[in-house]
């Protein structure tokens, strides 16, 4: 169907005729972001280690210092890979769920998604020893990150039950929904926080802050297989997607299960969000601005947005991570209000542009 | 008989271990009262990076920040190139601590310390694991004499007093301290009651519970000086306790750090405590 | 050739019955429009004959009950276009017209898309954003859409259109509407359109279908079905119908009040 931009007529050409930048050239910018995003993320922290040094551990030859090879191996490289696939994942959510609410507005934060897993998994934090017992430390493998899937995808469809009046999705319910949800999700927050003890506390600072500085092997082996699977089913959806931003009847009347489509779109959503809470905490934004900077470079069709929105939301996170680890180097800044910190701004700018067309 | 013989070459083998522990040139302290301790025990100089607790005495000023205890980075501190972090149990995250003795730092994590007992104990692995350990003895002595004042005190006490003990938090918040505080630990060494001890942790203080509490004495513990203001609390000066000016508002890390001004802090809570 | 017959059909819409026992009759080649007053049951027919409302009752699609048909073949016969589309995203014309070949043959995509944009007169528009259209434009677009979606499919074929030129200029209406008739003649596609302008109704239909209160109230060609007694009693409005030509009326309202008069259902239409 996208054969003639997967194969440009006019070899050469960056723009297509629509005046985008062609798919093979956005995906080789995409593609040259990630890679200097890598070299910045994998290069850049408090521990200086010499270019040298850095090419004999990845090389895997042994170094001069023992610790750089810790500090590469163990620590960048997980954080690396683990942020990559989590901004990946959050942006691709982002672009699905801004399709299926035919929204462009409708980041997993907004409709109140992330705190809601991130409610969840804070659920299994503090209530996790009483309800669970000597089981927890299973639970911390293997609920968390359950609990914070089936609280995002229980967000989603909540909000989606909401705002849908009539096969249509209002988007003032929708953006209003999520205010509601939110402040129930930070309520719930608060009132665990009450009931928790320190030491649950120290978590529960990292669920709202966001953070990937505790990255480790582990986290990809828990969550990355859940983040590629929600990645590689978005690609899945990118048809259905295109024909729900014509609207619900029109995904019908091209032959595709609407509610399906539907069910399949919040399953990813909330297993992409919510796998990438359980390890990250919440990080706001990257699901608004990511889609919203790729549509307006590469256009709108989700055949092209979810692959080019994947790397380039990874590309984003690892940067702002990479920027997180240094701005108050040695201490940290939590990457959540990082991506704050650029996302809110942008998302007035979104908002003052729709107000003046 | 076998049993015994290996436990004894056991433990001579984890001495040996423990002996043969060079002493640490650049350390992190992760904890408030820790870094005090370094400083009265005079090693300052060796400090390379401290947490953001640790704000006394002033020379830690120029020292580098890591971050607050429970969120330790761990390549910000490795990049300072320590061969010690010196810390408490209740430093934070697990893994990143793990990774520290990974590569090559010892971490040592002293226990609560909310007891006098446990503050002598506390000084002396400090001063072990700085080999200073005629410092650390010096330290408990000077400790052990200030406190006999206040220990005579608590001894010809006759009923404890209900105290209340507030924690500022922001502007417009008051915790109060319950059980399992180290404000509670505080209140127990000077043989006091905490007035607000059937609760458990700080808990957000409401205006009427304050009231109800009908303290004897009031003790405040502020983040800066200067930010307890009580026309921000009318219902306190109300209070038969304020009212006779049994009141002592302080520094939250002086009066709580157990560190080594704790003898000044017992001090001065218990110059409010008598009738 | 019966494309659709329908026997007894009834829709339901938010739970609530809107058209009730309906007999219905399409042919290829045919076009058939819908007439009736607003909420007279026009858009909830249309709704259950694509597959989006529940029905109760016969309804069979070349021969075969509706059920029968697996949705990915079903979209291939039967092009549904609905009254109003909005895309607020940056698709392109011809990634909107070119998701009409959704499951269609590859190798007749790009000949199809040249067709269906040049007789839609959009070829100019095709790299246009959607948003950066006008409503009739946009109108135009989604036929488009539509056009392609059956254009090169054998067996029975079916479009629904719901308002398909409510946005467009008279010229393109034209436009529109001969595709339309020409595609139905040429290629035997049966059409069941709602069209409010009776004018254009009855210039376009071979048969008009008129809906009262969810009943099908007259049906038959338009020069038997638009009289000034249907409208009267239809509409609640007095009108006179001169001929101009053959096919061509046109409907002049009458000075006086708007009234509204009892109906009976009157017609079961044979097949």
């Amino acid at each position: 169907m996208q054969s003639s931009r997967l194969s440009p007529r006019f070899p050469g050409q960056l723009l297509d005729p629509a005046g985008r930048l062609r798919f093979g050239a956005s995906l080789a910018l995409v593609v040259a972001l990630a890679v200097v995003a890598a070299l910045v993320s994998i290069s850049s922290g408090a521990y200086p280690i010499s270019v040298t040094d850095m090419l004999r551990v990845l090389a895997g030859q042994p170094g001069q210092d023992a610790a750089a090879r810790l500090v590469l191996m163990e620590v960048r490289l997980p954080r690396f890979l683990l942020g990559f696939l989590v901004g990946a994942v959050l942006a691709v959510s982002g672009a699905i769920l801004q399709g299926l609410f035919r929204n462009p507005l409708a980041d997993p934060t907004l409709i109140g998604v992330s705190s809601g897993a991130s409610l969840a998994a804070i659920s299994v934090i503090v209530l996790g020893e009483a309800l669970l017992g000597h089981w927890l430390h299973l639970a911390e493998t293997w609920a968390l990150p359950l609990a914070a899937f089936a609280g995002g995808s229980g967000t989603v469809f909540l909000a989606w039950k909401i705002a849908r009046r009539a096969g249509q999705v209002s988007v003032a319910t929708l953006l209003l929904a999520g205010i509601a949800i939110n402040a129930i999700a930070m309520a719930g927050t608060g009132l665990l926080t009450f009931h928790a003890n320190d030491e649950q506390l120290r978590s529960l600072t990292f669920w709202t802050m966001g953070s990937l500085g505790h990255a480790a092997w582990h986290d990809l082996v828990v969550a990355g297989p859940w983040l590629l699977l929600a990645l590689l089913m978005a690609q899945t959806l990118a048809t259905p997607l295109d024909a729900f931003l014509m609207g619900e009847s029109v995904v019908g009347h091209l032959g595709f299960d609407t509610e399906r489509v539907k069910r399949r779109a919040i399953l990813v959503a909330g297993l992409g969000v919510g796998a990438a809470v359980a390890v990250s905490g919440l990080i706001g934004f990257v699901g608004l601005v990511v889609p919203h900077l790729v549509r307006q470079m590469a256009g709108a069709s989700h055949r092209t947005l979810l692959p080019i929105c994947a790397l380039a939301g990874g590309s984003l996170l690892v940067a702002a991570d990479s920027l997180a680890r240094v701005v108050v180097a040695p201490a940290e800044l939590p990457i959540g209000l990082m991506t704050a910190l650029i996302g809110g701004p942008f998302f007035l700018v979104i908002l003052l542009r729709m107000n003046v067309s | 008989m076998t049993r015994v013989v290996w436990l004894a070459a056991l433990l001579l083998a984890w001495a040996g271990v423990v002996r043969a522990q060079p002493v640490p040139e650049r350390v992190v302290s992760a904890d408030g009262a820790v870094t005090e301790f370094v400083y009265a025990l005079g090693q300052g100089e060796r400090l390379v990076g401290v947490d953001t607790t640790s704000r006394y005495p002033e020379a830690v000023g120029r020292l580098p920040k890591v971050g607050y205890l429970r969120a330790l980075p761990f390549e910000g501190v490795l990049a300072l190139r320590p061969d010690l972090l010196l810390t408490t149990e209740e430093a934070a995250p697990e893994r990143n601590l793990m990774r520290l003795e990974n590569a090559g730092v010892r971490v040592v994590r002293l226990p609560v310390a909310w007891t006098l007992a446990q503050v002598r104990e506390r000084i002396r692995r400090i001063g072990q694991t700085l080999a200073a350990e005629p410092e650390a003895e010096r330290l408990i002595q000077n400790f052990d004499v200030r406190l006999q004042a206040v220990e005579a005190d608590i001894r010809h006490r006759g009923a404890s007093p209900r105290v209340l003990f507030l924690l500022v938090a922001g502007s417009h918040q008051l915790m109060v301290a319950g059980a399992n505080t180290a404000a509670d630990a505080l209140l127990d060494i000077l043989g006091a009651d905490n007035a607000a001890g059937a609760m458990e942790g700080y808990k957000p203080a409401s205006r009427e519970a304050l009231i109800a509490t009908r303290p004897d004495a009031i003790v405040v513990a502020e983040a800066s000086a200067g930010q307890f203001r009580v026309s921000d609390w009318p219902e306190l000066a109300l209070l038969d306790a304020w009212q006779r000016e049994r009141v002592y508002v302080g520094d939250s890390m002086f009066l709580l750090g157990f560190g080594p001004r704790l003898p000044e802090a017992l001090e001065a809570v218990n110059a409010v405590l008598a009738p | 050739m019966t494309v659709l017959q329908a026997r007894q059909l009834s829709v339901a819409l938010a739970g609530k019955t809107v058209v009730e026992d309906l007999d219905l009759t399409l042919s290829a080649g045919e076009i058939t429009v819908l007439l009736g007053p607003n909420g007279a049951g026009k858009s909830t027919l249309l709704g259950g004959l694509a597959g989006e409302l529940p029905i109760t009752g016969e309804l069979n699609f070349g021969g075969r009950p509706m059920t029968a048909w697996a949705p990915g073949a079903l979209a291939r016969q039967r092009g549904v276009m609905p009254q109003r589309v909005e895309v607020n995203f940056p698709l392109t014309v011809e990634e909107v017209v070119r998701l009409g070949r959704t499951g269609g043959d590859r190798r007749a995509d790009e000949a199809i898309l040249a067709e269906v944009l040049s007789a839609l007169s959009l070829e100019g528009l095709r790299y246009r954003k959607m948003p950066t259209l006008s409503g009739g434009e946009q109108q135009r677009v989604q036929l488009a859409r539509v056009l392609a979606q059956i254009l090169d499919s054998q067996g029975p074929r079916l479009l629904l259109l719901d308002e398909c030129t409510s946005a467009l200029d008279p010229a393109h209406q034209q436009l529109a509407l001969g595709l339309v008739r020409t595609l139905a003649r040429t290629q035997g596609i049966a059409v069941l359109a709602i069209v409010h302008d009776l004018n254009l109704a009855a210039q376009f239909a071979d048969r008009l279908v008129v809906l009262k209160a969810g009943r099908c109230v007259a049906s038959g060609p338009a020069e038997e079905v638009l009289t000034p007694s249907m409208l009267a009693s239809v509409y609640g409005y007095q009108a006179r119908v001169e001929r101009l030509a053959e096919g061509y009326s046109v409907i002049v309202p009458v000075a006086g009040a708007v009234q509204t008069a009892p109906v009976k259902p009157t017609c079961r239409q044979a097949s």
